[in-house]
């Protein structure tokens, strides 16, 4: 049984035209002595003939070709026609729409990815031994080199190159150890700056309050307007446009 | 088992190159290839044997003019298959105008009989012939196409694939089924030649 079921395969290989010299020869070998695969070979090669001779043609291939190729010197306007200029364009028309077609998909991916991919990114700057305190209202914070502003809250890593924003309705407190604290008031702008090494706040504008353990090393406070210094264990600073 | 008509697709492309290069005996051998392929393709749409020989006539003079527009050779025989088809189309197309608005008459299904009895084939009646015929043009064209590209013009389905484009596990399957299908409706008639 497991003999004729080679046999068969052979047979399914026969009728879609792979089959090999050898396993031809090899089913015919078979076939004298199983009578099951003879007569399911048989009925396979039947019924090729049988549409091949059904579907016959009544002139013969060699007529044919002899026939048309007299009309076609017989028959001038029978000629080969150049490439159309239609052909070619309507290639380049079916290359534009398959290159626009790609070029959408592409857009879309990059569209679907980059949103994705924005909300999750992880910025390229090291992150910094500070963490996220209280936080009042929605205060927002867009890493170096994003355009995009997200809501900060307390489990969010903090990178150099943050930017915090704060509403007239939120603010927040950024622990720098396990006793110091910076608080961003209302309507301000903090910045996380690399510098000499250190990481230097940047208030843009708005108002910040530290509160540092005692005793503290050197601590600043950048602004636009010049470099504080924190000679006590708590001070605010206040940027305005004043 | 019918000999693949193409072994090797540089054939297709040389004589389709030495046609464009104005060797009308190189057309000729392109008909002689597939001249049976493009036969049967029209008898399966079209019931009349002299008619499908017109559409093949026909369909071999369109690709002969537009040879120049084929762009790849080597899918020679697919390109062919679908003129035909086309040129099927407008067969039947212009017999039904005709027919709606001359009044022209079909040949009645006996004398066809009487004209295909001529066909070359010792083992099979007329009547015979004309069920298989019917069998196969019941059938779903892309199953017609498989039948006909496999057992007239003896290409292997790795070829069909090929030429049609496709990939060759859906045209192996493909002509299974029509394999099995035409095998089912033709049970009576192929016990009946048995015998």
């Amino acid at each position: 049984m497991m003999t004729c079921e080679k046999y068969k395969n052979f047979i399914l290989t026969y009728i879609d035209g792979t089959i090999t010299d050898g396993q031809l020869a090899e089913l015919k070998t078979h076939a004298e002595t199983c009578e099951s695969c003879r007569m399911e070979f048989k009925r396979c090669v039947l019924l090729q003939d049988v549409v091949k001779h059904a579907f016959s043609s009544r002139t013969s291939a060699e007529q044919a070709g002899t026939a048309l190729v007299a009309r076609l010197s017989a028959e001038p306007h029978l000629r080969l026609r150049p490439a159309r200029l239609g052909t070619a364009l309507f290639a380049g028309k079916r290359a534009a729409i398959a290159a626009g077609i790609l070029l959408a998909i592409g857009l879309l991916l990059g569209f679907t990815l980059g949103r994705a991919g924005k909300s999750a990114r992880t910025p390229l700057t090291a992150r910094v031994p500070i963490s996220v305190g209280k936080i009042e209202g929605t205060v927002l914070v867009r890493h170096e080199g994003s355009d995009v502003w997200q809501a900060l809250d307390a489990s969010s890593n903090v990178y150099l190159g943050d930017t915090f924003h704060s509403t007239s309705r939120s603010a927040c407190a950024l622990r720098l150890d396990e006793e110091s604290t910076l608080e961003l008031n209302q309507n301000s702008m903090l910045i996380l700056k690399l510098y000499n090494g250190e990481t230097q706040f940047f208030l843009e504008h708005g108002e910040c309050t530290a509160s540092l353990e005692s005793p503290h090393g050197p601590f600043f406070i950048s602004t636009p307007n010049g470099r504080v210094e924190a000679m006590g264990t708590e001070f605010t600073v206040t940027v305005t446009d004043e | 088992m019918p000999e693949s008509p193409i072994m090797t697709t540089e054939t297709d492309k040389q004589l389709v190159k030495s046609t464009l290069l104005g060797e009308t005996s190189a057309f000729g051998a392109i008909v002689e290839r597939y001249w049976n392929m493009v036969v049967a393709l029209a008898l399966s749409k079209v019931s009349d044997p002299a008619e499908a020989e017109d559409i093949a006539q026909e369909s071999f003079l369109k690709a002969y003019s537009q040879l120049a527009g084929l762009r790849d050779p080597s899918r020679l025989a697919g390109w062919l298959s679908k003129i035909t088809m086309q040129q099927c189309y407008n067969s039947i197309r212009k017999s039904v105008r005709c027919k709606n608005v001359m009044g022209c008459k079909a040949t009645p299904l006996d004398s066809l009989d009487e004209i295909s009895a001529v066909t070359a084939n010792p083992g099979l009646t007329q009547n015979q012939i004309d069920f298989v015929r019917r069998t196969i043009s019941r059938m779903p064209e892309k199953f017609r196409t498989m039948i006909v590209m496999r057992f007239v013009a003896g290409l292997s389905t790795v070829q069909i694939a090929e030429q049609l484009g496709k990939r060759p596990g859906t045209v192996r399957v493909r002509l299974l089924r029509a394999y099995k299908l035409l095998r089912k409706d033709l049970a009576p008639l192929l016990e009946e030649v048995e015998s």
